[in-house]
Order: C-alpha cells, then structure tokens, then sequence
C-alpha cells in the first residue's frame, strides 16, 4: 500500500512538474485540484456523496434553467430539483452527477490551455490589422489575453449567464443560438443513419453468424470490410454519381426536403453498418454455442423462434455496448458528410471552430459532445440492464 | 418479430418527422438567382467586414453615397445625387437624394453619413477597414491616436511603454546600438505603427535605421522626439473628438448636404464612397438596440441589428433570410429609389465552401453561378462555353526572410527568383494562362506603366549571382524549408519550386505545410526562409501593392527594409511633400531624367486642375521607382498573377468581368427564354 502511494504520488509530482513547467504552475495547480477532487469522491461516504451530488446538480441545473427559466425561477427550480434528488435518488446516480459536473469543468479547463497553446487567434487575418483593432476586438468579444483569464471569464458566463459566449466568426449570434439548431438537424439525421445501420447491420451480421464460414458469411462479411475501409466522401461521392448524376433521382447537396435526406444518411450509416454487423456476427456465434440455445432447440422451439426469441437478445449485446458512443457520434454529426452534402448540422462547428480558433465554439461542441457521450453511456448502462440479467445486480 | 418491427418503423417515423421540423426551407418560393457565395459570412454589419464574399451581401443590402456601376464598376451616384469636389481637390461636397429611405422608412439625411462615417473610426469598436477612410482630415487622429499615445507615453495596464523601453535601451547600451539591434527593438516594440505619418525629422531619421550606428544622445534626443509627438498626437485626438464627424473631416451643412475635407487630394476618393465600409448604417436602430442590450446587462460583443429580425437596410436588397450553413436570401428592396433597375426578384446565396459540393451544385442546376470549383479539374473545366475567366488583380509569391542568411543577400533571392521556371508552373500547375510574374505589380492597374523587367527566366545567370554571393553550386546553404498553408494547388507549386531549385542551384528546399493559423503566426515571427504568399489588390492603383513593404510595415513579414523605398512610399502618400525635397531624392533614382520633368511639371503647372493632374502622374512615376527598387531587391519572388474564373450559367446577363472579380447582384438579371 504504502509502496503503490509512493509511486502513483512521484508520478503525480513529476505530471505536476511536466505541466508547471510547459503551461505555467497556475494552469498545472488548477488541473491537479480538480483531478484531486473527482478522484476524492470515490472515498465519500454515502451521505457526504448525496449532498455534494446534489449541489452539483444544482449548479448544472441552474446554468441551464436560468436561459429558459429566468434568474429567480431557474434558481427555485434547480433548488427544488436538487433537494429532491438529494432527497430519492440513488447513491449511485449522485455519483454519476459528481464525476459529470467537475469533469466538464477540467474538460472546459484543459480544452482552453490546449487552445491557448496553439498558435494563432480568432481575430489573426491575412491583412494585418493595427494593434489597437485587435485589442478594441478581443475586449468586445470577451477574449482574454490568457488562458487562465479566459477559462474564469468564460465560466462566469455560463454559470450567471447561462451563455456559451460569443462566436468571432459568426458574429451577432451567442454559441448556443448557433449550435441549437445545428443540433437537432445533426440528430434527427443522425437518428435516421442509426435506424438504418442498425437494420442493415444486424441483418447481415446475424445472417452471418448463423452459418459461420458459408457463402452467406464471407458476403455479409466483404460488404461489412468495405464499408469499414472506405472512407465517407468515397461512399459519398459515388452515391452521389449513381443517384444524382446518372439516375437524377436526388438533390446533391442542400437541406430543406426529404430528398436531400436519403444520400447523406446513407453515407454516414454504412460504415457503423459494418461494424454493427461485425460485431453482430460475433455476438451471434458466441451464443448459438451456448447451453440455454441448446436447450431451446431440444424444447422443440423452432430454428426462428430459437433465434428472435432466445438468441437475438444475446446477440446483440455487443451491439448495445457499440451504440453508446456511437450514437453520441453519430447524433453530433460528420464533418465530411455535413460538408459534401451541405447539411446545416453540429459537425462542421467541430472542425471550422478549431481551425478558426473560434474559442467559445470549440469549447460549445466540447461541452454538447460531452454532454451527449455522457448521457448515451447512462443509457446504455440502463440498456444493458435491461438485456441482462446479470448486469441489473451489479448496477 | 412484429412487435420488433413495428418498434423500428416507428423509430424511423419519429425521425423522419423530427427532421421534418428542422426544415424552415420548405414552403420558400424559388429564388430568381443562386449563387455559391463560399464562406459563411462574419457579419453584414458594413463596417466589420472585410471579405469579398461579405461585399457582395453587403453591397446588395446597403448602398453608399455612390455605387459601383455593375458593366465599368466606376462609382455613381447613389445615396448622393451629385457631388461638388473643390479646386484642389481637397473638398467634396455631396447632395444627398430626398428619396433615400431605410426600409423602415426612416429617412436618410446627411447627419446618418456623418454618424456612419464617425462610427467607422470609433476606437472601441475595432473596424479593421477604419483605415480606407483615413484619407479623411481627423479620420486617423480620431481612430488611432489615443492608442498611439497610450503606446508612446502611457497609461498602459502593463508592460513598458515605448519611451521607457527606449530609456531601458539607452541604460543597457551606454554606448550606442548597432543598425541591427535597433532594427529588432523597432520590431519589438512596433514603433512603426504608432508614429507613422510623423514629420519630426529626428523620428523619421530612426525609423529609417540612422543609416547605421545609433548614438546615446541620438537616443535620447528620439526619446523626447517622441514625447513631444506623442503629445502633438493627444491633442489631435483631443480635437478630433470634438470635431470630427460634427464640423471637421465629415460633416452635415444641412440634412441633404454633406461636406467631405480630405487630408490631400484623393484621386480614388469617389471609389472610395462606393465600398462597403463607407455604407451608412441605421443610427436609430443601432442605438434603439444597443440601449436595450445595456438594459438587459447584455455583453457588447452581441451587436446583432445586422440578424432578419432587426436589420433595416437601404440598398436595392433587403435581407428577408439568415440560416447560417444553409442560405441568405435576399428579397428586392420596394423602398429603394431606384427600384425599377433592378431585374432580380429573390436571390439565393449559399455558404458551401467545399469546392466539390459547390460544382455538384452548380452542375446539376441548383446555382446559377460558382466562383469556386476545385482546381485540380480546371483542365477539364476551362473547355466548357460557361467557365469565364479574366486576368485578375492579385499576385502570388514567396516570401524571403531577408533577416537570415542566406536571403539576407539580394544576390541569392535574385537567384532563385532567376531559376525558377513561371511557365513550366503555369502550364503543368495552375493551367489557366496566368500571366507570370517578374515583377509585384500585375498589368491593368490604370495609368500606371510598371518599371522595365530588370530580370527574367535565366539559370545560367542564376547559378553565377549564387557563386558570387558565396555559394557555388549551392554549397554552404544547407538545407531550406519553404512554407505554404494547407492546400492542394499551394502544395503541388511547392514541390515543383522545390525541385527546380534543387536542379538549377544546386541547393535543397523542402516544402513544408502547416495549418492555416500556424503558417500566419510562424510568417509573423519570420520562422520560416520562403513562405507562400498572394495579395489582393484593394483598388486600382499600384500602391495597393507597394506601401505594405515598408520598414516593419505590418504586412511585410519578410524583415526587409529600405530607406529610399520608405521615403518614395511616403513621399506617393502625399506628392506635395515631395516637392521640396525634390532636389536631394531625384539624383537617387533610376529615371531621375523623367523625374525630373515631372516635378517642373507640377511646379509649372497653370491652374488648380493642372497641377492636380500634373503631381497624380508625378506620384505614379515615383511609385514606379519604388518598384524598381523592389525589383532589384526582390524580399519576395513573384511567381504569376491570378486570372479570376467563374462558372455562370449562359442566361445570366449582366454579368462583366473585371480585373477587380466585383460582379454586382444588382445589375444581373435572368434571360427566362434561354432559360
């Protein structure tokens, strides 16, 4: 025990010492406080767990409730909740909250050092501009001239604020007024992707791992390999010269009718379709193998009610694990798809806020992807409860 | 197994309904005319953009004193009926319309010009393109001084001030500072910026590098210099704000008359009225917002009178949509004054800025006209009746970092700029006929004759300058890296250079690609020995190309520096102080014959008008000895001018092509027939 301190504690040091030493000792201090605090919480004791779980949901919940709520009735509520949560809810969901809420703080923290040290500024243009420009600019657009400032000023808002600060590139708009209706686009398209990946996925790859190594398997499989090998703007721009320039039938790019739905779904579906159906074909095999399969068989089940009503659950467990961060993926969209098609969605604001080093639109898609990821891996947890029995004990 | 299914379709309802929701598009009628406008716009406040793909929202929406005539993009008139301009040229006074109208219909006066032009040059608000105005008396005082000041003398939050880094300079070196370490504390401390303009000679002597060594009292006589200037520099401003935009500079003599005083006469002034920056903007509404932003404790920052909701506008446009990634559509304006001109009903702009997308787009129908298709596929596209190009107004180059060797010596930039083959690049790379470059001026720029080519395509002569300067063979330069951003065609030319230079001299160079923001930041701090660079001309004059080359001038970046190339540049800025200098600078000069007639001509010259005339030719001629002299000392090799190139459906009409790659919204219109 005593050794096992030692060693994760000279490793800290020498951590501390790396960061002290390339991103200054506040930055180095302020990281090693929250990474101390998430880490405490796994010696607090129940009670302690349900009071500091429920402060923090209450902060989290007034920094969103005030932007809908108002000031005053977003507090009440957000005290309300807390108290009831404090009150019903499970230890284990207080610790859930307590590793989400300090988190997105370090990761709000981390993401602005990473950004201050990358060089460039959201302000930098090709023509240079007078330094009193791009001071005149900075202070009107709340960007601090270090990363440490940022992050205070940048938290400031969004707890008293409840705002994401502002956007340089896209002027006259907050983060939140940009990416709220980026979101649902990404979502509802990425819904649709998810639907049908997880149809063609799971009926390739069960079909494959029904009769392993046959005909049926080594096809199911070569479609999977290539929609895993070929990247998107590949699958993309050859649907686009089936469907749009040889057969006229969709749009190319642009948003607005159903039809510009169909080739983008389809491009962002099938690579997760061949990882599905992989991971489907393993799942299939593994349980055709098992003990109550056999015994459903010698029950005198037939081969179709052996497979949806005993094996399918099984099966797809992989698949449920996969969905998590898939669908946290897939609902916060595809730079490439978006840019292809020409879909208003969140995913070209993870890659056009970087490059422009539009700070507060980084630090949005950062927090929303968080918060996704977050949120699909609870439910995957309560899915897998749900599909398994032996999971709901240890849960 | 059925229950399963139906739990699927009525996933897949739910999201087909959800996306559904999110399209606001769908009950839109078509727009006459859509365009790929290639970026999403930063904002279509006038005075905060910057862009060329801003310009063209904004110049539909808006409309200044002039505007651009769409066939010759000459300046006429818009806002302002007609114009008086004084006998030295130095006074406008414009008439403005009685039917000019907000489309709130609000009226526009000429106090709405005043405020416009005085909000431009507001120092808290940052206008990056204050300076296209700056031509006007107070302009410049009024945006830049206090800061100058601040600079020079203080208060500053932290860090020295210029006098006390220069005190510090002193202390440290009793005995003077050599011509290069006074060169990097003038970088540093960016003196340039803040005492450009100066007339106090024991500046200028220093921003000119005191050809040579500096001497403590020299130090400490530019010390007080430049307190004394920045003194004179806090009184302006001083007198700016009270002044200017109410009765110096700009100003309303009554509601439709607006006077215009301008430091010196301005050829290009008109020009000047009829872009975006020098729009008016609606002071009821900024204010009415800007009031309530500060009710509700709101940050600054989120200035949004320019969103559908709040924008009021004045042009032959109005703006009726803003999805941002999607479109902007602008609807016909039924307030404008001249409404009937206008053929264009709805138009559609759209933000792709994915090359492939946009000439999908275009290809299969849905665009009328793509500025951006990608240019690897030019060769197949340039055959096609509907692709137009025209030479154009920018010039691509590599940047030497002239602070190091070996580009510290002109020989050896000569020499590459000598062994690199334009033509070979033109054909192979870039394959639209670019004109190739020997000089930084492209051809068209008015009546500016550029100097005669003093080199041309020669490795023989290429591979001797490099062996006088040290290097034969390439020996003992080592290993160079040349930089360009990201990009497929910037990548391709790259290489090639690379390799031609590797050939011809003698020397490696390895083409090095570096993200867009760290490729601006590393040209910045002059890491790098040759980086990619092009420049687009602002207006028709050569200056456009010249004045940024100065001394530490912010958009140099090679760390060039040349006193006579400062001194023509700032002598073109204002042809009159020229004159009595006149005597000592011609004898340096290339055609000082030439130069010589010219300034008898000014001083000769019968009449106001005369002699307006006589110095514009007199300025271009000294620019063009500046140029010479850049020419021979080449901080940069320029490699070919553009050629603009669009595609535009053949039933757009009205549709010019100019060296400039303006093509306004307001003169198109749409042949149904052809159609």
């Amino acid at each position: 025990m005593r050794g096992a301190v030692i060693v994760v504690g000279s490793i800290g040091a020498v951590f501390f010492l790396a960061m002290g030493l390339t991103v200054g000792l506040w930055e180095a201090l302020v990281l090693l406080i929250g990474v101390a605090f998430i880490s405490s919480m796994l010696w607090y004791p129940p009670h302690v767990m349900r009071i500091v779980g429920a402060a923090l949901l209450a902060v989290f919940l007034f920094a969103f409730l005030q932007t809908i709520a108002g000031t005053v009735p977003g507090a009440v509520i957000a005290i309300v909740l807390a108290v009831l949560a404090w009150r019903f809810l499970p230890v284990r969901v207080h610790r859930r909250v307590g590793f989400m809420v300090p988190s997105m703080v370090m990761l709000i923290f981390v993401t602005t050092i990473l950004m201050y040290m990358a060089p460039g500024s959201p302000f930098a243009q090709e023509k240079q501009t007078t330094q009193q420009a791009l001071e005149a600019q900075a202070k009107k657009f709340k960007v601090e001239k270090t990363a440490l400032a940022f992050f205070g000023t940048y938290m400031k808002g969004l707890l008293a604020d409840g705002t994401m600060g502002l956007s340089v590139k896209v002027q006259g708009r907050t983060v939140e007024q940009l990416l709220m209706p980026a979101l649902p686009v990404s979502m509802s398209l990425g819904l649709l992707a998810l639907v049908i990946a997880c149809f063609l996925g799971l009926v390739l790859g069960i079909r494959a791992g029904l009769k392993p190594n046959s005909f049926a398997d080594y096809s199911s499989m070569g479609v999977a390999m290539i929609g895993i090998s070929l990247p998107n703007f590949v699958i993309g721009a050859i649907l686009l010269v089936i469907f749009s320039y040889s057969f006229q039938l969709l749009p190319v790019a642009g948003w607005g009718t159903y039809g510009h739905l169909i080739l983008p779904a389809i491009t962002l579906a099938l690579p997760y379709a061949a990882y599905i159906a992989r991971l489907a074909r393993n799942g299939t095999i593994e349980v055709m193998q098992q003990d109550f399969v056999r015994t459903a068989r010698a029950k005198g089940l037939s081969e179709q009610t052996v497979i949806v009503k005993h094996a399918l659950k099984g099966a797809i467990l992989p698949v449920v694990s996969f969905l998590g961060p898939a669908t946290a993926g897939i609902f916060t969209g595809s730079f490439v798809v978006e840019k292809l098609f020409a879909v208003p969605g969140m995913g070209q604001w993870f890659v056009t806020g970087a490059l422009g080093r539009d700070y507060s639109v980084v630090l949005g898609t950062a927090i929303i992807y968080f918060t996704i990821i977050t949120l699909f891996n609870l439910l995957v947890d309560f899915a897998y409860a749900w599909l398994d029995p032996r999971v709901r004990e240890e849960l | 197994m059925y229950r399963n299914l139906l739990g699927i379709g009525a996933v897949f309802a739910i999201a087909l309904i959800l996306v559904g929701i999110t399209f606001s598009a769908s009950q839109e009628e078509p727009a006459d005319f859509r365009f790929i406008n290639g970026s999403e716009p930063k904002s279509l406040d006038p005075h905060v953009v910057t862009g060329q793909l801003e310009g063209r929202i904004v110049d539909s929406l808006f409309e200044g004193l002039t505007f651009r005539d769409p066939k010759t993009l000459k300046p006429v008139p818009g806002c302002a009926e007609s114009w008086d301009i004084s006998a030295d040229g130095k006074t406008y006074t414009f008439h403005i319309r009685e039917e000019a109208r907000w489309t709130d219909g609000v009226p526009i006066t000429a106090h709405t010009f005043a405020w416009s032009w005085q909000r431009l040059q507001e120092p808290s608000k940052g206008h990056e393109y204050a300076y296209i105005l700056h031509v006007i008396k107070g302009a410049e005082a009024y945006n830049l001084y206090e800061g100058h000041v601040e600079r020079l003398v203080g208060p500053l939050e932290k860090g020295d001030t210029i006098v006390q880094a220069l005190a510090k300079l002193r202390r440290e070196n009793p005995g003077g500072v050599d011509r290069a370490t006074w060169s990097g504390f003038m970088r540093d401390q960016k003196i340039n910026d803040v005492v450009k303009g100066t007339r106090d000679p024991v500046i200028q002597r220093a921003l000119l590098g005191a050809d040579g060594r500096l001497d403590a009292g020299f130090l400490e006589q530019l010390g007080s210099s430049l307190e004394r200037e920045a003194e004179r520099r806090r009184a302006l401003h001083t007198q700016a704000q009270e002044h200017f935009g109410v009765d110096e500079g700009v100003y309303a003599k009554d509601d439709r008359t607006l006077v215009v005083e301008l430091n010196a006469a301005t050829p290009y002034f008109l020009e000047l009225t009829s872009f975006y920056s020098a729009h008016p903007v609606p002071r009821h509404l900024i204010e009415r917002l800007a009031a309530e932003r500060k009710a509700s404790g709101e940050n600054e920052g989120k200035e949004d009178w320019f969103l559908p909701d709040n924008i009021v506008t004045n042009g032959p446009f109005r703006l009726s949509a803003w999805r941002v990634n999607e479109k902007i559509r602008l609807e016909r304006s039924e307030t404008y004054w001249n409404k009937e001109s206008i053929r264009l009903r709805i138009i559609d702009a759209f933000p792709y800025d994915n090359t492939n997308t946009a000439l999908n787009v275009y290809l299969t129908g849905g665009a009328d006209w793509t500025p951006t298709y990608p240019t690897s596929i030019v060769g197949a596209l340039k055959k096609r009746p509907d692709f137009r190009k025209n030479p154009g107004m920018v010039v691509y180059y590599y940047r030497f970092n002239c602070t190091k060797p070996p580009f510290n010596d002109a020989r050896v930039r000569r020499a590459v700029a000598m062994a690199i083959d334009r033509q070979l690049i033109i054909d192979n790379i870039t394959k639209l006929g670019q004109p190739p470059a020997y000089r930084l001026t492209p051809p068209g720029l008015g009546d500016y004759e550029p100097p005669p080519a003093a080199w041309g395509y020669d490795p023989e002569g290429a591979r001797k300058l490099l062996a006088d300067a040290g290097f034969p063979g390439g020996k003992g330069i080592g290993s160079l890296t040349l930089l360009y951003n990201t990009n497929e065609s910037h990548k391709a030319i790259a290489e090639e250079v690379a390799s031609q230079l590797k050939k011809q001299l003698g020397f490696q160079v390895k083409a090095l690609n570096q993200e867009w923001q760290i490729y601006q930041a590393s040209t910045l701090a002059l890491e790098y020995d040759i980086a990619r660079a092009g420049w687009i001309g602002d207006y028709l004059d050569p200056n456009t190309f010249l004045d940024m080359w100065i001394t530490n001038g912010g958009n140099n970046q090679t760390g060039w520096s040349h006193a006579l190339y400062d001194r023509l540049i700032a002598y073109a800025a204002d042809v009159d102080t020229f004159l009595p200098d006149a005597e000592k600078v011609v004898p340096e000069l290339k055609e000082h014959d030439k130069a010589r007639a010219l300034v008898a001509a000014v001083s000769s010259a019968d009449g106001a008008a005369a002699r307006v005339d006589a110095a514009a030719r007199l300025r271009l001629h000294i620019l063009r000895e500046a140029e010479a002299i850049f020419c021979d000392e080449l901080p940069v090799v320029p490699l070919y001018f553009y050629v603009v190139s669009s595609m535009v459906q053949p039933y757009v009409k009205g549709f010019y092509q100019h060296p400039q790659d303006i093509h306004p919204l307001r003169g198109l219109w749409i042949d149904k027939e052809a159609r």
